[in-house]
């Protein structure tokens, strides 16, 4: 499921790669740059696992016996593994032009993301202001990533901040699915 | 079925009363293709009646829509874009979606895909998709009148239903 997902979201995983990369070669120093971009990417990624934009994978997933949950972690891994992917390339130009914060963005910026995008899955099942609003949530969540990572300095409680809210998130999500009415 | 019938902001299905024997072929004619799809979801056990009951086996949807699932094999009308190279690919997820043997699934979808000569790839395949779980009933969204024959073959003994939005569409399947 994981691999159907990813293939068919191959272009625009391969477009958040590139512009990863080439916003890594002009950006300017600090985690600023990678983790607001790399956010983006995630939520535009996870956006695109919204029920309808590929019909036949939909109705497949939906048919097979699988309760919510599993459905729910298979369709969470796109969205991450696409964005930590951009993280990495992001982190490895950085690396390629001796940028001295290229281990920061390693450490900083792949928490944020996973809950950037769990966060933005559920705007996925949901319609109008609520679905924004989710949106909003998924960039707040980077946005307290940010101010724990950067404006205090405090890593562990960054990282236990955004493992708190993709706990959380992931766990909504599995439970909007399983009661998502598919029409 | 016992007068299930959907009800949303912006679809309407049913009530419908319908009791289909194992092995039983079944037509149902709507008035329109929204109608059609939507019974033919409940059916399958994915989308859930709003007011009635309905079982698949011994299974209620809104509870045990897993099993159900498991009994209820679902075709929709799309057409299915793929190429002839791509159908192992598309029974190995079709196998793992269904936790099915990937050898075993692969075997008997070549098997599937032999007795549907004729069959457009776009109709056949998720056809094929289905029917390699062995489910006990397929449900069909309003399939092409023309591969009538090579579905019902296909389908051997199983239950099978099929929705349709035109009465003459319908005849083709019983």
């Amino acid at each position: 499921m994981l691999q159907a997902r990813l293939y068919v979201s191959r272009r625009l995983v391969a477009y958040s790669c590139g512009c990863a990369v080439l916003v890594a070669l002009v950006a300017p120093t600090g985690v600023t740059a990678p983790l607001f971009l790399c956010s983006l990417l995630a939520i535009v990624i996870a956006l695109d696992q919204t029920p309808g934009r590929h019909r036949h994978l939909d109705r497949c997933e939906q048919s097979a016996p699988l309760f919510g949950r599993e459905l729910a972690r298979a369709k969470a891994l796109v969205p991450c593994i696409a964005a930590t992917l951009a993280t990495l390339l992001f982190a490895i130009t950085q690396f390629a032009r001796n940028a001295p914060e290229a281990p920061t963005t390693l450490l900083v910026v792949p928490p944020a993301v996973i809950a950037c995008a769990l966060t933005a899955l559920s705007a996925t099942t949901r319609r109008g202001p609520t679905k924004a609003l989710y949106v909003l949530l998924a960039f707040a969540t980077s946005a307290g990533a940010y101010a724990l990572a950067v404006i205090a300095h405090n890593y562990p409680a960054e990282l236990a901040f955004c493992v708190i809210v993709a706990f959380l998130a992931l766990r909504q999500y599995g439970e909007t699915l399983a009661r998502f009415d598919p029409i | 079925m016992r007068d299930a019938s959907f009800a949303s902001a912006t679809a309407r299905a049913g009530p419908l009363t319908l009791d289909l024997e194992p092995g039983a072929r079944v037509a149902l004619s709507f008035s329109s293709s929204q109608e059609a799809t939507i019974v033919a979801l409940m059916a399958a056990g994915i989308a859930k009646a709003t007011t009635g009951s309905l079982f698949i086996g011994d299974y209620d949807p809104r509870v045990q829509s897993v099993h159900c699932k498991r009994i209820a094999g679902f075709v929709p009308h799309e057409p299915l874009q793929l190429d002839e190279g791509d159908f192992p690919r598309y029974i190995a997820y079709r196998a793992a979606l269904w936790n099915l043997e990937p050898t075993a699934a692969q075997a008997y979808a070549r098997l599937l895909h032999e007795r549907l000569e004729g069959m457009h790839e776009a109709f056949s395949y998720p056809l094929i998709g289905a029917l390699i779980a062995k489910p006990q009933l397929i449900v069909l969204d309003r399939p092409q009148p023309a591969y009538a024959a090579q579905i019902l073959r296909a389908v051997e003994g199983r239950a099978l239903l099929s929705t349709h939005a035109q009465p003459s569409n319908a005849a083709a399947f019983t």
